[in-house]
């Protein structure tokens, strides 16, 4: 391509390097190297730049008799001296993915910004339209399927078209999440980024058929089911063999959804107020690993397991006792504001999801009077002033 | 840059640290060991000057209108003003509970003191003496206040916070006759805590445009006071001072004793039980600087005026039941006094750079 694009596609972006203590990103390695070494690994006392943090912390203990504790400048969950980094190594999968999950969606939040505003097609249409192409070799059963799909879609008004990613908290993307996830196995291996691919903000119709592609032709699961996103479930037994990837991109698709809880998706299955836990109840399907994720999420977990007296553990913001999705969706970004960790903490709580579920935390001061107040009870410092003098005063 | 240990440290915990308002080398500490301590913090000459005794406990100090006035407040229940020059005490006010906060208002003149028996005392001080005291009663113990320009930020149990104008309460305790006769002021809001534990410590910005808050569960909370819906969607929390021990699979959670806003750049430090200091830019949201473990636990942090210095109060225990007291073993106790390079405490933001 001789001229050059204003807008870089999402390869480009995600190939970008960036730095891991603070999520910059640069344009070359080389600068993101010179900026870790200025702004992470620099030496307070003597200005030396080392190459790592642990570097620094060496250096620190051996030249200034000093130790390390966090990483300077950087973001308070990647303070940690544990990972050693080193431009772009080291860095651990569940930060890169999370990262590329949120460069994706920015990305496609502004591709969808700048189509709304200027009105050109999206450059990914012609991927897409690729896709297809290739599709469109399938045998005639994938095509009745697909245009079984996509009636019923149409049919059912279904909101998914468009809605795009850029807002996680709409009940149509939870629900469209799962019928999305089947893509990969649409056999096309072109898609390196199946999250982000597939999460484009305007699949045109013919982007839809992917999805079908991988069910036979509907049976007892006509097009009437097939909108209910629950649905897409039943047709699993027949296919087994696309479990795997599904599972395996489960989780990324989850991680889009941050400020619900995982399992989430179910209760377009669970009766409202059920505990999603209680959802895999359908006779005859095969276990659902990517759904047994507890039904609240970490966060909610610790809110509940912390919030004192005032408020009733659960009776605020827990799934289990609210009454219907949009209790859900309301509870689940309550809870979200409610910890009101915001830019600073945000990337925290995705990447310490997994951790937390199994951490214990230990409060090392827990009670409802300030340790002075407790303190000047004790018997150590007990004093009770005379005050006959000055007993009208009281 | 540099930091040192003052000599003659208290012998028991340290409740407060407090620089004097015109000079960067005059430091008033109070301690559980009855005392106040005023040093001179000069690096390399630096030494006890004097030592106030009191017949209980100090919970807290603080300077008056100039260098050689100081207030202070403790289990004997009684709010006292010391002469520093003459080493005189004089009971101003006098609490029906141990009184644990006390601050200035040099823009006023007010001497604000609260107690355990929920009350503040507001005093205007003229000369040397408390011209007129009133009583406020509170709805909750006030465990921590703080002074803006022109609020009072009060930090209360069960996650209240009542936020008072200064000149109004002022005001109405002129208008009070008798003396510490209780008055009726409003608070100018009233809010609730955006933590979910219990407040531990406030500080207000010098810019009075807003305040800070921590809580026992390692985490501070950045608020504005203007009540529009645009100031308070910008408040926030986060959380800090915690560990995570990653082979116990444990995530020790320390309270947050200390807060002190840097009173040029308007960054601020916090001080926990983990015995870290942190500075925090809070309009970039970044730390700027997190300092190697000062020793058990940090109870008491102060800028000086010119925020050239930071002196860090450590203290053991006060996270651990103390039917007894704190064990305070030799060396536990210590005040550092650090001599700040302005990359550690300035900010990025445009907030840093108004002055």
């Amino acid at each position: 391509m001789g001229k050059k694009r204003r807008h870089p596609d999402i390869e480009e972006v995600l190939a970008r390097p960036w730095c891991y203590y603070c999520e910059r990103d640069f344009d070359d390695l080389k600068i993101l190297i010179s900026h870790q070494k200025a702004k992470h690994f620099k030496c307070e006392r003597c200005g030396r730049r080392l190459n790592t943090a642990g570097g620094l912390a060496v250096h620190l203990n051996q030249v200034h008799k000093e130790t390390l504790n966090a990483v300077d400048n950087s973001l308070p969950n990647r303070q940690g001296l544990e990972v050693e980094i080193f431009g772009m190594e080291g860095i651990p999968d569940d930060v890169r993915q999370q990262h590329d999950q949120r460069v994706t969606q920015q990305y496609y939040e502004a591709l969808a910004e700048r189509q709304a505003a200027t009105g050109n097609p999206t450059p990914g249409v012609s991927g897409i339209a690729n896709a297809s192409k290739k599709t469109k070799l399938d045998d005639p059963q994938d095509l009745k399927a697909r245009l079984a799909a996509f009636k019923a879609k149409k049919a059912a008004g279904a909101t998914g078209n468009g809605s795009g990613n850029a807002t996680p908290n709409s009940a149509t993307q939870q629900l469209q999440s799962p019928a999305m996830a089947p893509l990969p196995m649409a056999g096309s291996p072109v898609q390196a980024f199946p999250p982000g691919g597939q999460a484009s903000p305007l699949p045109p119709p013919g982007a839809m058929n992917p999805y079908a592609a991988p069910y036979p032709p509907p049976t007892g699961y006509g097009p009437p089911g097939y909108p209910v996103p629950g649905a897409a479930f039943p047709n699993y037994p027949g296919q087994l063999p696309y479990q795997p990837p599904y599972q395996g991109s489960q989780p990324v698709e989850m991680e889009a959804f941050n400020t619900a809880p995982p399992g989430f998706p179910t209760n377009g299955q669970a009766p409202p107020g059920a505990p999603p836990g209680a959802a895999p109840g359908a006779p005859g399907l095969p276990s659902r690993p990517a759904f047994s994720a507890p039904p609240v999420n970490p966060a909610q977990f610790q809110q509940m397991h912390h919030s004192q007296g005032a408020a009733p553990p659960g009776a605020d913001g827990s799934p289990v006792n609210a009454t219907s999705i949009d209790d859900l969706i309301a509870s689940a970004s309550k809870n979200a504001s409610a910890t009101v960790d915001t830019t600073v903490a945000a990337p925290e709580k995705k990447g310490k999801k997994d951790k937390d579920k199994d951490k214990t935390v230990k409060l090392l001061y827990d009670d409802v009077e300030s340790p002075e107040a407790k303190m000047a009870r004790s018997s150590r410092y007990a004093f009770t002033p005379d005050r006959t003098k000055s007993a009208a005063v009281a | 840059m540099s930091q040192f240990e003052l000599p003659d440290p208290p012998n028991d915990g340290i409740t407060a640290v407090k620089f004097a308002p015109n000079s960067s080398n005059r430091l008033l500490v109070s301690s559980w060991d009855s005392n106040v301590y005023f040093y001179d913090t000069t690096p390399d000459e630096a030494k006890l000057l004097q030592k106030f005794e009191s017949r209980a406990a100090v919970l807290d100090v603080t300077f008056g209108r100039n260098d050689n006035e100081a207030f202070a407040g403790g289990l004997d229940w009684d709010v006292r003003r010391i002469d520093l020059e003459s080493g005189e005490q004089t009971v101003i006010s006098e609490h029906n509970a141990p009184v644990n906060c006390v601050a200035y208002s040099s823009e006023t003149n007010i001497l604000v003191s609260a107690s355990f028996d929920s009350t503040l005392h507001i005093h205007i001080i003229e000369g040397a003496k408390a011209t007129s005291v009133s009583t406020i009663q509170l709805p909750h113990k006030a465990y921590s206040i703080s002074l803006s320009p022109s609020k009072l930020v009060v930090a209360m149990a069960n996650r209240a916070v009542y936020i008072y104008d200064i000149k109004t309460l002022k005001d109405a305790t002129y208008r009070s006759q008798t003396p510490q006769s209780t008055i009726n002021v409003e608070p100018w809001q009233q809010r609730e805590s955006s933590m979910k534990f219990q407040i531990r410590a406030v500080a207000c910005m010098p810019n009075d445009s807003g305040y800070a808050s921590s809580s026992i569960e390692g985490r501070i909370a950045v608020e504005w006071f203007d009540p529009s819906d645009e100031s308070q969607k910008r408040k926030y929390a986060f959380k800090c001072h915690r560990s995570i021990v990653e082979n116990e699979n444990t995530d020790y959670v320390y309270p947050v004793h200390a807060l002190a806003f840097h009173p040029v750049f308007g960054t601020f430090a916090s001080g926990g039980g983990d015995g870290v200091v942190a500075v925090w830019d809070g309009s970039a949201k970044r730390r700027i600087k997190q300092y190697t473990k000062f020793g058990l636990g940090v109870s008491a942090i102060g800028f000086s005026p010119d925020g050239a210095f930071l002196a860090i109060g450590v203290s053991p225990g006060l996270e651990s039941e103390h039917d007894d007291g704190i064990p305070v073993e030799e060396g536990q106790v210590k005040i550092v006094v650090r001599q700040l390079a302005e990359e550690e405490v300035k900010g990025k933001g445009k907030d840093s750079k108004k002055k």
